[in-house]
């Protein structure tokens, strides 16, 4: 019964802890206070070149994860230089921008990238367990780093950046180091993908891509790190539920996106979390109130 | 040869200012960047089809196709924004409403069309070609040239020299005060998201006309440079989103015929990436726009 459950939804089930990769490593960036969306470019990135290290060269597996996963982290370095200039909607901008150029090239290199038809017969090398093992310990490195002082900094920056910079948060450096785990997140989740399901095509890594990762992020909530595993589980579910729900897939996102943002900004999890704050705090005050009587 | 290329790309840079001057004016007035703006320029180009195949005359289907991109974009500004806007939270919360909104507007255009592409049927509009100086230029890009040229004229006009126009403007230098001294920001909004979509969906009808390919994503490449020329122009500036829809025009006529094919959208938008890095404020933005602060 529980295996015949299991192999039965196991394809999903993997499609979640790819996902939940991609959405932590968006929700890095988030929490940095940079408004990025480049992850879909650096996911393409370690994904085409891992798969075209392992097609074209023959290397094994892992060092093309490895060195796809590198390359990633690279650009997504080199790209916290010039963003750090920009604030807000330029960065959103500047990275779609990003973004854009890579799909492009994907495209327009068609010797190392297979081109519009893409790449096909990667050997399948990760499976389930590599994916769930994958999963957890990003969940943990983002669990630990939210609880250190990193974590602080980067409060500090998005809530305000002058006041940050008044108690010498070196904003900069904070967020290349959001960058460089960004990156590492979207190209070894990209690599992981390319291994996993044969072929890779260029628009995979495209707008829709980019959007779903926000989603994640927004529904589950910005704060807290189960809020990106949580936002990604309902809408990787949500259209498994019924027909109509997957007939209208995007449309489903689309109201969900707008009813969140209005009226609940901060997403399931951290709104959650308060209202649990909330309460503990309000019947604390009334013991106490009690106890004075 | 290249004064043709030159001309050619004029007339697409035409409707990439009608274009991008609805999505830069609302970024000027309200800082909220309309993400939903392709869907609304795709609703156009639907409208304005069904309108003809349901047999009505051309201009009328132009007219409706408008009038319903005026409308639509102002239901999005009052189910996607309006309560954003009394929370304060304009810039992260509307780009994530705008992409439901858009989502939404895609879906259901995909629906209704059975994700086919669709066409006017032939000779909709009459196929008359001019020749002059060794030049080529067929009636329906004289129509879109004199059109785009025509409605960009009225609506500087009616900012800059009307009652109702001065309002908009003065809701754009500061809203607090806008609001003190009697205006009404409601009507403000109304009248900028009503401009903003009507001028999507005239192009949205003419660039289906021209390129007679009518389906639920056409809207999604035009966003795409409509970011390129909005920042190349200046973010929220109208004039420079004009010149800049021009100019963007011609780069890429001139980068179809004259480097490898392929390549344009690469070129496009590294060129996007390079004005951001060197000169975030355009051609004919404010300067301190780039480093704009506020999340």
């Amino acid at each position: 019964m529980m295996i015949d459950f299991f192999i039965a939804y196991r394809p999903l089930f993997d499609v979640f802890l790819l996902h939940t990769g991609y959405a932590l490593g968006q929700y890095v960036v988030l929490r940095s206070g940079t408004f990025s969306i480049a992850n879909a470019g650096l996911s393409a990135i370690g994904a085409y070149m891992a798969a075209s290290l392992t097609l074209k060269l023959g290397l094994p597996v892992l060092l093309s994860i490895v060195l796809g996963t590198v390359a990633s982290i690279m650009i997504s370095m080199l790209l916290a230089w010039p963003l750090a200039r920009l604030r807000g909607v330029y960065q959103a901008i500047a990275t779609l921008a990003f973004v854009q150029v890579v799909l492009s090239l994907n495209i327009y290199a068609e010797s190392i990238t297979g081109g519009a038809m893409g790449l096909s017969g990667i050997p399948k090398a990760v499976g389930t367990w590599t994916l769930l093992g994958s999963a957890a310990v990003a969940v943990y490195l983002v669990a630990s780093l939210n609880g250190s002082r990193i974590g602080r900094a980067f409060d500090a920056i998005r809530q305000d950046e002058a006041v940050a910079v008044s108690l010498g948060v070196a904003i900069s450096r904070y967020q290349l180091l959001a960058f460089a785990l960004s990156g590492a997140l979207a190209g070894y989740f990209g690599t992981l993908e390319a291994f996993h399901v044969y072929s890779l095509e260029p628009n995979q890594f495209g707008f829709p891509f980019l959007v779903a990762a926000l989603s994640y992020v927004v529904l589950g909530g910005r704060q807290s790190v189960w809020g990106p595993v949580v936002g990604t589980a309902v809408l990787v579910a949500l259209p498994e539920l019924s027909r109509p729900l997957a007939e209208y897939r995007m449309l489903v996102y689309g109201l969900l996106l707008i009813l969140v943002i209005n009226f609940m900004p901060r997403g399931i999890v951290d709104t959650w979390i308060d209202s649990r704050k909330g309460r503990r705090r309000v019947l604390s005050s009334v013991k106490q109130e009690e106890a004075k009587a | 040869m290249i004064a043709q290329q030159l001309l050619n790309g004029l007339i697409v840079g035409g409707v990439y200012a009608l274009f991008a001057i609805g999505f830069t004016l609302v970024f000027g007035i309200h800082q909220i960047l309309n993400l939903a703006h392709g869907a609304v320029f795709m609703v156009g180009a639907f409208v304005a089809l069904y309108s003809v195949l349901a047999g009505l005359p051309l201009w009328l289907g132009f007219a409706l196709g408008v009038l319903a991109g005026g409308l639509l974009s102002v239901v999005i500004e009052f189910v996607a924004f309006r309560r954003l806007r009394k929370q304060g939270e304009e810039e992260f919360g509307a780009i994530i409403s705008a992409i439901g909104a858009n989502l939404i507007i895609i879906t259901l255009a995909q629906k209704i069309s059975d994700t086919q592409i669709l066409r006017f049927p032939f000779e909709t509009f009459p196929v008359v070609i001019y020749e002059w100086m060794g030049l080529r230029v067929s009636a329906l890009q004289l129509v879109m040239a004199f059109f785009a040229a025509a409605l960009v004229l009225f609506i500087t006009s009616y900012l800059s020299r009307t009652a109702p126009g001065r309002q908009v403007r003065a809701t754009a230098g500061n809203e607090r005060a806008a609001i003190l001294s009697g205006v009404n920001p409601n009507f403000v909004f109304f009248q900028t998201f009503f401009m903003s979509g009507a001028l999507a969906a005239a192009a949205g009808v003419m660039v289906g006309l021209a390129f007679n390919n009518i389906h639920f994503m056409m809207g999604e490449p035009f966003l795409l440079r409509g970011f390129v020329v909005i920042i190349l122009g200046g973010l929220g500036s109208i004039p420079g989103a004009l010149v800049a829809g021009l100019l963007l025009g011609m780069i890429q006529t001139l980068s179809v015929a004259y480097l490898p094919s392929g390549l344009t959208d690469t070129i496009i938008f590294s060129l996007l990436f390079l004005i951001l890095l060197v000169r975030p404020h355009g051609l004919l933005g404010k300067p301190e726009a780039g480093l704009m602060r506020g999340r």
